[in-house]
């Protein structure tokens, strides 16, 4: 056998799955996406970009399904990476017990979702709830709410989920960055008579500009993927206030037999999940040709 | 005894607030529903009690569940990780015409989210004659994994000095007896963390499931959790017990494995 054809051998089995069960799929929703059909009928007219405007600027509803990802992704980026630094600049100290806090704060990153999201509903339980008992308990009567259940609250309650479950990861990325800091660089500093503010922020978040990119992107992707705790938690009520993209696509997708419709907003996921992704992509591709 | 500072003390009440969820789980399974309604949540009337435990196993028919995740791990894994390492080794350490153009293909499959997917994915399924069947989410679960999988491998590989391989030409040794002798065996720290990763993935997985599986027998884990918090939501305290029997597997596997979990993943992240 010519010796040019064993590349194409190991590869062939990974590019057939991932031709077959990853690309395939993707470029068929992507056809779908420019159509309306119900998802079982035979018929299907191609009605271009009709999709895609409905989404974005006619339908209120699904306009709605934007606007909460927007909130959710800013939220959900930011929130976990800045609580997920500062856990990490703790714990790079000469702590004790440091890998005890280390797996106590990442512990909820390994659960599955579905579990998280009952168990903050269990947490925001309007009756038996922790979160309303311990209000009532200081006397706070009048704060005690369905926090589920109100236009207000539910998706504030699902983010606060987001953050308790996010934040580990960033947390141990930003310690494995801090560990990358040559100690030399500290010393420096302090002869220099910098103090500790200065120091962070002359020295650490420059440093870390890699695990930055990477926490950032990472956490921007997730967010735009985010289905398991909005569809166990709320399943995008109450009304359809908490609806996300990719609840909303699966509704539609397979709920509302909007396979059109469904497939249009599986698209405007992945073309603004490659945007937040490229950062990391380039990153990674830089790293191996250095 | 060592003096403990504010700063310290403050990280110890983060973490307690942090195991607040946790704690609040575990007591609440531990308790008789008739109790927990009379004398709520944080008192301890009638004391504590284990049956909620069997309760919930027997009704959520947990031993279904775990036998589902549990084959469909020991099929998903090995396939993946092996397809996978492979790729990766012709990437890494072969020179061929479109190296390049494959590397980005892959590359850009981390962008790609499942949902994107899931409709076509479901046809041709059923096309293949494999629809709502277990072993359905075995593909898909192994095309979403390649692209990650397949960069962590072949930074391992690349790292490997290239008179190993060398070597082994010199003793007539085929590119497959290179892979597997020599390039598998030292890339253990890669395919013990990727496996971790994985396992603890497939365990979690709702989306495609959701999707793809429909009848009760061949459903995965969060899919029955799913349906035992729809099916008994007001009976709190066997609905915490379930989530409880529902996590411990993964926390097992986390605690355990911490190690590999908490370093080498991210250095397989940041650095390849």
């Amino acid at each position: 056998m010519p010796k040019r054809f064993t590349p194409w051998l190991f590869l062939a089995p990974a590019l057939f799955v991932y031709g077959l069960f990853l690309l395939y799929p993707m470029m068929a929703s992507l056809a779908i996406s420019f159509t309306n059909w119900d998802g079982i009928a035979q018929h299907r007219d191609f009605i271009g970009l009709a999709n895609y405007r409905y989404i974005l600027f006619e339908d209120p509803q699904s306009f709605r399904a934007v606007k909460n990802n927007v909130v959710w992704t800013l939220v959900t980026v930011c929130i976990p990476a800045a609580w997920g630094l500062i856990l990490a600049s703790i714990l790079n100290s000469s702590i004790p017990n440091r890998t005890v806090f280390r797996a106590i704060f990442y512990s909820p990153s390994v659960l599955p979702l579905v579990a998280v999201a009952l168990i903050w509903a269990w947490i925001y339980n309007p009756q038996f709830g922790i979160l309303n008992v311990t209000l009532r308990a200081l006397g706070l009567d009048s704060w005690t709410r369905g926090w589920l259940s109100g236009f207000n609250t539910a998706l504030p309650a699902t983010l606060v989920t987001a953050i308790w479950q996010g934040s580990g990861f960033p947390m141990l990325l930003y310690l494995a960055g801090l560990q990358g800091i040559p100690k030399e660089q500290y010393e420096a500093a302090r002869l220099d008579g910098a103090g500790a503010v200065r120091t962070f922020f002359h020295i650490t978040l420059p440093w870390l500009r890699e695990t930055h990119i990477v926490v950032l992107s990472l956490a921007a992707m997730q967010s735009l993927r985010a289905f398991d705790l909005i569809y166990t938690m709320t399943y995008g009520g109450p009304g359809r206030s908490t609806h996300v993209l990719s609840t909303w696509m699966y509704f539609n997708l397979f709920q509302y037999r909007q396979a059109g419709l469904g497939s249009a907003i599986a698209w405007i996921i992945v073309v603004v999940s490659v945007l937040v992704t490229v950062p990391y992509i380039r990153m990674v591709a830089r790293g191996r040709t250095r | 005894m060592k003096r403990l500072s504010p700063r310290y003390l403050l990280l110890i009440l983060i973490a307690a607030i942090w195991l607040v969820p946790f704690a609040f789980v575990v007591l609440t399974a531990l308790r008789a529903q008739r109790d927990l309604i009379a004398g709520g949540v944080f008192s301890l009337s009638g004391g504590l009690r284990l049956d909620n435990f069997a309760t919930a196993w027997n009704i959520g028919r947990f031993g279904d569940l775990f036998r589902n995740s549990t084959l469909l791990i020991l099929v998903k894994v090995p396939l993946g990780l092996l397809i996978s390492s492979l790729a990766a080794y012709a990437l890494a350490t072969m020179r061929f015409r479109f190296n390049w153009l494959v590397l980005g293909i892959l590359l850009m499959g981390l962008a790609v989210p499942v949902h994107v997917t899931l409709l076509p994915l479901a046809t041709l399924l059923r096309d293949l004659g494999m629809n709502d069947n277990l072993f359905s989410l075995v593909p898909p679960y192994v095309a979403l994994g390649i692209p990650f999988q397949t960069l962590v491998f072949a930074g391992f590989f690349r790292a490997m000095p290239r008179e190993l391989f060398e070597a082994a030409d010199l003793d007539g040794c085929s590119e497959f007896s290179k892979y597997w002798r020599i390039a598998m065996p030292l890339a253990r720290p890669a395919w013990l963390t990727l496996a971790i990763i994985d396992i603890v993935g497939a365990w979690n997985e709702l989306l495609v499931a959701l999707v793809l599986i429909g009848s009760e027998k061949w459903q995965t884990v969060p899919l029955g959790l799913l349906q035992f918090q729809g099916q008994f939501a007001s009976r709190y305290t066997i609905v915490m017990a379930a989530i409880l029997i529902a996590i411990a597997p993964v926390m097992a596997i986390y605690i355990f494995f911490q190690k590999y979990l908490s370093t080498e993943m991210t250095s397989g992240a940041l650095k390849e």
